[in-house]
Order: C-alpha cells, then sequence, then structure tokens
C-alpha cells in the first residue's frame, strides 16, 4: 500500500492510461474514442514528466549559485509528443466530420448498420 | 564525413524538402518523378559502395550520441532503405499514367506531397538509433499513410482511415509508453546506451523490461499488422487507390516492423530476448497469423482484399523470424521483408490494372484476361508462385530458410506451420492464374488504357534479382545483425 502512496504519480498515469484505453476500445462513439485516445495520450505525457522531475530543484535555466536543475528531456520530448498528439486528434476530427456528413452519424455500429443496408 | 557516407540524412532531409516545394509547382509529377529517381541512384551508389564496409554512425545535430540523434548504417538499414526508395519510385512511375484515372487529376498532387514525406519518415525510421526519434517518425508516417488513403474522397475510404488512425494511434500511444519505462530505467534514448544501461539491471527488473517489450511488441505488432491486430488492415488497403495500396502493403507495414526488430537487436540484444517468455508469445500471434491470414485469403472474393489479407500472413513470417530470437531468424524477416515488399508492391499494381482495365473488383471477373493481357498476367503469376514458394524466387528463399532456422533452435514443430500456410497461398494464388490463362470463359474485352510497362518489367527483374541473389542478401544482414 505505501509503494502506491509513494509512487502516486505512476499509479494515477497507470490509471488514466487504463481510462483511456478502455474508453477507446468499448465506446462505439468516434468522439468518444478519440477523447479516450487523448486521456491515454495525456497519461504518457504525466508519466514521462514525472521522471525527469526532482522534487525542490529549480527550472533549468543557467542562474548563478544554484547546482539542481529539473531534468529538461523528458520535458522536451513531450512537447512533440504534444505536437504529435494534437495533429493526430486535428486529422480524426476532420475525417470525422466527413464520416458525420455522409452517415449523418457518430456511432460506429450505427454506421456499419447503414452500410450493411446499403449494400 | 564525405558526402555519399551521409546520403541516408541527405535522402530524408531532400525527401521533406521537396515535399514542401511541391504545393507551388504546376505540373508536380515532373518535379517528384526526377527527384524520386536521382534519390533512388543516389541511394543504390551508396549501398553498393557500402559493401564489405564497416557500419558506421551518422550525428544528426550537433550533439553526440546520448543526447543527440544518431542515424544507424549497416548492411539492413541500407538494404531496407533501397527497397523504400527503390519502390516508391517506380510506384509512382507506374501510376503516373493510371492515378488520374482512379482517383482525379486535382488529387494528384496531394497523393505526391504525401508520398514524399511518407517516404521521408519511413526512412527514418529505419535508419534512426534513438527510440523517441523513431516514434516521432512512425506518428509522421501514419498521418501520411492516412492521407494517401483519403486521396480518394470516398466513404469507403474516411471509413477506413479513421479505423486505421484511431487503432495506429493506439499503438503509437503502446509504444511511447515502453519508452516511458526504458527511460525510467536507464536515463537514455539512445539504443546502443539504453542497452549498456539496461545489462547491469536486467535481472533484478526483469519485470519491468518485460512490460517494455510486451508493450513494444502490441504497439508494433497493431502497426505492422500482426495477427490479432490486423482488423484495420483489410479495409484500408482494399479502399485505398491502387498506388496507395502498393506503397501501405509494401512498404508502410514494414517500417514498424523493423522498428521492433531494431529494438530487439540493439536494444535488449539476444540474450535478453532469449530469457523471457516474450518470443513465444512473438511466436504464437505469427504462427497463427500465417495461417489465420491465408485462410482469410482464401475465402475473399475481392481481388485486391484477398491480396490484402496475404499481407497479413506475410507479415507473420516477418515476426515469426523475430520471434526466433536468433541471428538467422532476424536476417530471414529483413530478407523477408525485402522479397514481400517487392512482391505484394507489384500485386497491388496488377491488380489495379485489372480493376481498370475490367471495370471489375472480384477476382472471377478475371477468367481468361491472361490472352487479353499476357505481360501482366505473367507477372501476376510469377509473383504469386513467389508467395507460394516456388524456388530461385525470393518467397522460397525465405520460406527454405526459415525452416532451417527454425530446425536450428530445436523448435521442429513449427516447420507445420509454415508448410500448411505455403499450401494454403497456393490454394488462393494459384487459381488466379490457371483461370487468367486457361480458362475456356470468354472474359470481359478489356478497355485500352495504356499501362506502363517499364516499371513493371522493372519490379519483375528486381523480384527475381533477390530471389538469385538470396545468398551474399542473407549473408550481408546476418552479419550486420551478430
Amino acid at each position: 500500500m505505501t509503494i502506491l502512496f509513494d509512487n502516486f504519480i505512476e499509479v494515477a498515469s497507470i490509471i488514466l492510461f487504463a481510462i483511456g484505453f478502455t474508453t477507446l476500445l468499448v465506446h462505439n462513439n468516434l468522439i468518444k474514442k478519440i477523447i479516450g485516445l487523448n486521456i491515454m495520450d495525456t497519461s504518457i505525457f504525466l508519466y514521462f514528466i514525472s521522471i525527469g522531475y526532482i522534487d525542490g530543484a529549480h527550472a533549468p535555466i543557467f542562474t548563478e549559485g544554484v547546482t539542481n536543475y529539473v531534468n529538461p528531456v523528458p520535458s522536451g520530448l513531450m512537447l512533440t509528443g504534444i505536437v504529435v498528439a494534437v495533429s493526430i486528434t486535428a486529422f480524426a476530427l476532420a475525417l470525422i466530420i466527413r464520416l458525420h456528413s455522409i452517415y449523418g452519424t457518430l456511432e460506429l455500429d450505427e454506421i456499419m448498420k447503414i452500410r450493411e443496408d446499403g449494400i | 564525413m564525405n558526402i555519399i557516407g551521409s546520403t541516408p540524412l541527405l535522402l530524408i532531409l531532400l525527401l521533406l524538402l521537396s515535399s514542401f516545394t511541391l504545393p507551388f509547382l504546376k505540373n508536380p509529377i515532373k518535379f517528384s518523378l526526377p527527384v524520386l529517381g536521382a534519390l533512388t541512384i543516389l541511394s543504390w551508389i551508396h549501398g553498393l559502395l557500402f559493401i564489405g564496409g564497416e557500419e558506421y554512425t551518422i550525428q544528426a545535430g550537433h550533439f553526440e550520441a546520448p543526447f543527440g540523434i544518431m542515424l544507424r548504417v549497416t548492411a539492413v538499414e541500407i538494404a531496407i532503405g533501397l527497397l523504400f526508395m527503390t519502390i516508391t519510385t517506380l510506384v509512382i512511375w507506374f501510376s503516373a499514367s493510371q492515378f488520374h484515372r482512379e482517383v482525379g487529376k486535382s488529387q494528384q498532387k496531394t497523393f505526391l506531397i504525401l508520398v514524399h514525406l511518407l517516404v521521408a519518415s519511413l526512412l527514418g525510421i529505419v535508419y534512426t538509433q534513438d527510440l523517441f526519434n523513431g516514434y516521432v517518425f512512425i506518428e509522421v508516417s501514419t498521418l501520411a499513410a492516412c492521407g494517401i488513403i483519403v486521396v480518394k474522397n470516398k466513404a469507403d475510404n474516411i471509413k477506413a482511415a479513421v479505423k486505421y488512425l484511431i487503432l495506429s494511434s493506439l499503438g503509437s500511444g503502446l509504444i511511447l509508453m515502453g519508452i516511458a519505462y526504458l527511460y525510467a530505467l536507464t536515463g537514455y534514448l539512445d539504443m546502443t546506451f539504453i542497452h549498456e544501461a539496461l545489462i547491469p539491471i536486467a535481472s533484478e527488473k526483469s519485470r519491468m523490461i518485460l512490460i517494455s517489450m510486451v508493450l513494444f511488441m502490441t504497439g508494433a505488432g497493431i502497426k505492422s499488422a500482426l495477427f490479432p491486430l490486423h482488423i484495420w488492415l483489410p479495409d484500408a488497403h482494399t479502399a485505398a487507390p491502387g498506388a496507395s495500396s502498393a506503397l501501405l502493403s509494401g512498404l508502410v507495414i514494414k517500417a514498424p516492423a523493423i522498428y521492433f526488430l531494431k529494438i530487439c537487436v540493439l536494444v535488449y540484444g539476444y540474450e535478453m530476448i532469449n530469457q523471457t517468455a516474450f518470443l513465444q508469445l512473438v511466436l504464437l500471434f505469427s504462427g497463427t497469423g500465417m495461417i489465420v491470414g491465408s485462410l482469410f485469403a482464401r475465402s475473399q472474393k475481392t481481388l485486391k482484399r484477398m491480396i490484402a489479407y496475404s499481407s497479413v500472413a506475410q507479415m507473420g513470417y516477418i515476426f515469426f523470424g523475430i520471434g526466433l530470437g536468433t541471428p538467422a531468424g532476424m536476417a530471414i524477416a529483413v530478407y523477408h521483408m525485402i522479397g514481400h515488399g517487392v512482391t505484394k508492391a507489384t500485386l497491388f499494381l496488377l491488380a489495379s490494372t485489372f480493376i481498370d482495365k475490367l471495370g471489375k473488383k472480384d477476382s472471377a471477373s478475371l477468367k481468361g484476361v491472361g490472352r487479353e493481357m499476357p505481360f501482366e498476367m505473367a507477372i501476376f503469376s510469377l509473383c504469386g508462385f513467389s508467395m507460394v514458394g516456388i524456388p530461385i524466387l525470393p518467397g522460397f528463399i525465405s520460406k527454405w530458410n526459415l525452416a532451417l532456422a527454425t530446425i536450428e533452435t530445436g523448435q521442429v514443430w513449427l516447420l507445420a506451420i509454415i508448410l500448411v500456410s505455403s499450401v494454403l497461398n497456393a490454394a488462393y494464388y494459384f487459381p488466379i492464374t490457371i483461370n487468367g490463362f486457361f480458362s475456356e470463359e470468354d472474359g470481359i474485352k478489356p478497355n485500352n488504357n495504356p499501362v506502363a510497362k517499364v516499371p513493371l518489367g522493372i519490379l519483375t527483374v528486381l523480384l527475381v534479382m533477390i530471389g538469385l541473389l538470396s545468398g551474399p542478401i542473407l549473408s550481408l544482414i546476418e552479419k550486420a545483425l551478430i
């Protein structure tokens, strides 16, 4: 139990990851899938940044008399990760808008039904 | 460093630059094709000069390895890089005369921009030695790959692309989580540095290492259509226009597999992957994929869908080679990527030609088509023979060596999977050839749209050459993987 409390950031990020993962897989609504995807990505960002964080250390900007800095590499990586996640989300939303204009619904099962009836 | 030595970096940069130049041009194909051709020739010169040389790294920035990004150049990377450049150039050459009939002239520019971006990112995945850099390139390639599916503005394409995009993002999320685990354990992102930092803590942190392995396998497996995670592939590869299908099936699904292979070899090393049950998992998935993929392919009515399911089975072979966990197995995985890349690209180009000529999508309509289009049907049969495993052709070489490597590891019962899968391959490729050449029924008269025969001819020559030169190719690759 103490292990869980000591590593609460890791635990929180794994729980968030699981929430995002199940949302992505279980829900039929495409927008909810995208929300799940974003929760999943954010949990990874949280985990990654927590690796580089040192309690009580300073921001990684050189100042006189400061010796302990937070590791800047994970934050830098996650900036890239956020850009990637945003572009994927934008592209997915654009495609979903097109799907909605064709089928008039965002539910995957309804889309499948329309397609089966159509053929 | 001399200019030839830094070719991999040049290729990636020039492809990215040319992709951003294309939107401003009036006639993009006249710019794109010479650029791709010149870069292909450059990469061939680089590849031929490299033969027998020592592996080296290229520094892609101002910092040395643990902080900066390094590109790694060995026979494996060069072989796959050559495959990617050559196939792309030939596919674009072939599709120059055909693409606008299928999709429309206005979309050709978008298609070419995306293809340049796609190839640049694929080469990035192949050459990079930095895990996170590989992840970013994988994401770029996913976006570009979805783009070349939706250039054809149909409901089918958009649905397939949404499915592909969502599953693929799931895969890259898992890969990123794997990278996070490794970074937490070692503090490095460079593959060789992670390996050195992992060795002392391998037994102590074995559970975390196993979790990261499984994350990488699932992530790369989704993107490379490893069997139970393949569900996006048939839709995407069937709906996409012919040239896109050829690129998607020939190249795009290979890149995450080679990334996974590099992680297995460079990050974990043979010793570490053989100590865990992880390889058994890979073998289980790929083995079922080899059989079930072929069974699915056999039951398909549409030609393109059949070829797409055949890709699932063939990706099984590649992961099977990785799953053996020996240098010989990995070398066959790489060799099969090359052989399958050429074969599957040709098959998809031919399938789209038949559909274009006959106006029908099902494989039954190919009856008697061999008499109308003997050249195309002959190449189709040759590719089919390679898939089934007729000697000299690459498909046979990889099956033969895969069998030998399997016996070497002592898991003889796995041979049954290879044999069953080959028989099943024969069951769906031979009927098309037989129908095409020997059917008495008169097929539909094809229209006389022009077909670019030269790129098809070059692809066929390449296919045969890969089979004939399999000995030296395999030994070069295996030397680089030890």
